[in-house]
């Protein structure tokens, strides 16, 4: 194969790939997915895309590296070829090579360690396995169950650690990951994501939840390990935000996005903890919707609030809304996981289902008005995973929401008590008066 | 009598100068906080040829972090970011691998030397130990003779005296002005 001057010290380089090349199957760059992930026990998808169709590319002044052609370039389209001829004939070769084998030596030598990495990593995953198995396998008196399953707990703990550092160094991982093609069933990419959801998103949601007090009205405490979204048709609501009562009118979409492996139900509560109670001169609970049963895994993960069946819905869900002369309503969102099944090896699902036809009968929580979720929690055994806040506030449209859904007290008007102030307070001559 | 002059005062104390702001400070006061604590980005159909107001505070830092001496940011492609990265973790990795083993290794040597010592505190100055001493019917060690050596060993005398002469160079903070003496020979 006959190179030209300018690129003779890469050819040196590239002839090595070429003969490679011809065995290995091609994966260029962009259509590649997941390529080396083994750990997790689904065979990695070999499909190869056709390499794209050449085009003429003599009249572009980026990739001219000859210079009879670099001439006729500047000759023609007044252009100057751009950088250095071994550059520019390095891009016009590099369109086909994958990602992997481009011919720059430090990231080729970068490559070997890190594979050298891998492999050691895989080893440790391949013995840690073998570990697991045995313990597993041996028969322990009853009194140290309990030591060996924390010993395989841990074990566990520590396989999945493995796992996750046998591919983060992969680049094309991160590519995949940040091009958001990530495939939520392979514990790299649910680290990656999870890592990303706590640097910002996660902090954003504890502020908004303890600076609005929604955690120690609602309920005690929570520790999201969940992410939220939420979204009222095609609009995204920020956590927080200020809602228009006419858009949160109809149930919401909600995205439950977990972090760890395996299919768990959850249940989704709606809670208005601002209910005015003139009687008390306090305010009071509202639920506003409330399901159990949710099934979600990490590749699942939308759920349509309004869109739920028979046997998960308790409470459907009621348009919130404010009423004139209150400040703002919280509504807050409450994301609890259901509690564990003993055997869950043998089932897809780790959690047990809650009977929903029995609580409608028991009819303790199917009152809107008063709903407490610290007591719901308690009998149901739920623990908190996820949180999300909207509000809503008085506006144009309320009195016809509350209206449509048979809300009566549409035009009722809060106004604050007027104190009069302490007769030695009063200004100068107002008490003559 | 005629009052002395202030100017002089005037000129040094920080009492008596006016009080000309920085630009810095005149930018900064100039744009207090004026948008609204929300996350989204002001209607940009508002002004229309330079989009959205640059906040003047973003503008002073970036006018003081232009200065020559201010590294670039690194600005690459896609696909030479991602080499870089890949380059940046190896070599991350290639340091995590050597400190662990040094640390390894000084492990090592710090066990190897507390064996040594336990097993000269065991022996008497005649290398038995008291197991020893008892199967071959010497019966018990006298007096001090048990771990003598261990105590010799841990007075330390003399350890200094075949440290090599180039090592009594005085410790300095900074190297030598003529550099490394390579013609040096004993």
């Amino acid at each position: 194969m006959a190179f030209e001057k300018g690129a003779r010290p890469l050819a040196r380089c590239l002839q090595c790939t070429k003969h490679e090349r011809a065995a290995l199957p091609i994966r260029t760059f962009t259509t590649s997915r997941a390529a080396l992930l083994e750990t997790t026990n689904d065979p990695a998808s070999t499909e190869t895309a056709p390499p794209p169709a050449r085009q003429p590319m003599s009249m572009n002044p980026e990739l001219v590296s000859r210079p009879s052609q670099e001439r006729r370039v500047v000759a023609e389209t007044g252009k100057q070829p751009v950088a250095s001829r071994r550059r520019r004939y390095m891009l016009k070769q590099t369109q086909n090579i994958p990602f992997e084998q481009l011919p720059f030596q430090c990231f080729q030598e970068a490559r070997k360690v890190l594979q050298e990495d891998r492999k050691e990593k895989l080893e440790q995953i391949r013995v840690q396995r073998e570990r697991m198995e045995r313990l597993q396998a041996q028969n322990v008196a009853p009194q140290d169950e309990g030591r060996k399953n924390h010993r395989l707990k841990s074990m566990r703990e520590s396989l999945d650690h493995l796992k996750i550092l046998a591919d983060i160094n992969d680049p094309m991982v991160k590519k995949t990951f940040e091009d958001k093609q990530g495939d939520m069933n392979k514990p790299i990419y649910r680290h990656l994501a999870d890592k990303k959801w706590r640097s910002y998103k996660r902090q954003v949601l504890m502020q908004r939840i303890t600076q609005m007090n929604v955690v120690p009205d609602v309920l005690p405490a929570v520790d999201p390990v969940v992410s939220t979204s939420l979204m009222f048709g095609r609009r995204n609501v920020q956590h927080g935000e200020i809602v228009d009562s006419r858009v949160s009118e109809i149930a919401p979409f909600l995205e439950i996005q977990p972090y760890d492996q395996g299919e768990r139900l959850y249940t989704v509560a709606v809670v208005d903890p601002d209910v005015p109670n003139v009687k008390k001169d306090g305010f009071d609970y509202r639920c506003h919707y409330l399901a159990s049963n949710v099934r979600i895994s990490p590749t699942e993960t939308m759920v349509r609030l309004g869109d739920l069946s028979e046997k998960q819905v308790i409470l459907p869900w009621l348009a919130p809304y404010s009423q004139k002369g209150l400040p703002y309503q919280r509504l807050a969102i409450f994301i609890m996981e259901q509690p564990k099944l003993e055997s869950a090896a043998d089932s897809a699902c780790r959690s047990q289902e809650i009977d929903v036809a029995k609580i409608k009968e028991a009819g303790r929580y199917t009152k809107r008005h008063g709903f407490i979720l610290r007591s719901f929690n308690t009998t149901q055994d739920l623990k908190p995973v996820g949180a999300d806040l909207f509000r809503t506030v008085y506006d144009e449209g309320t009195a016809g929401v509350m209206e449509r859904a048979g809300v009566i007290g549409g035009d009722i008007e809060f106004k604050r008590k007027k104190i009069e102030p302490l007769p030695y307070k009063k200004l100068p001559g107002s008490r003559y008066r | 009598m005629k009052a002395p002059s202030t100017a002089l005062l005037r000129t040094f104390s920080p009492l008596w100068r006016s009080e000309a702001t920085s630009a810095t400070a005149r930018g900064c006061i100039a744009q207090q906080q004026q948008a609204d604590f929300s996350s989204t980005p002001a209607n940009q159909a508002r002004n229309k040829r330079a989009g959205p107001k640059k906040d003047a505070r973003i503008t002073q830092i970036r006018y003081h972090l232009q200065h020559p001496l201010t590294p670039r940011p690194l600005r690459f492609s896609r696909n030479r970011a991602l080499r870089h990265w890949t380059i940046h973790r190896a070599w991350q990795l290639y340091q995590f691998k050597l400190r662990n083993k040094q640390q390894s290794d000084l492990e090592k040597q710090y066990q190897s030397m507390a064996n040594a010592c336990e097993a000269l505190r065991l022996i008497d100055n005649q290398g038995l130990t008291a197991e020893e001493r008892l199967k071959l019917g010497e019966g018990e060690a006298e007096g001090n003779q048990m771990g003598k050596l261990f105590r010799i060993a841990m007075q330390k005398k003399g350890i200094w005296d075949g440290v090599p002469i180039e090592y009594a160079r005085i410790q300095t903070d900074t190297p030598p002005r003529d550099g490394w003496n390579h013609a040096w020979t004993r």
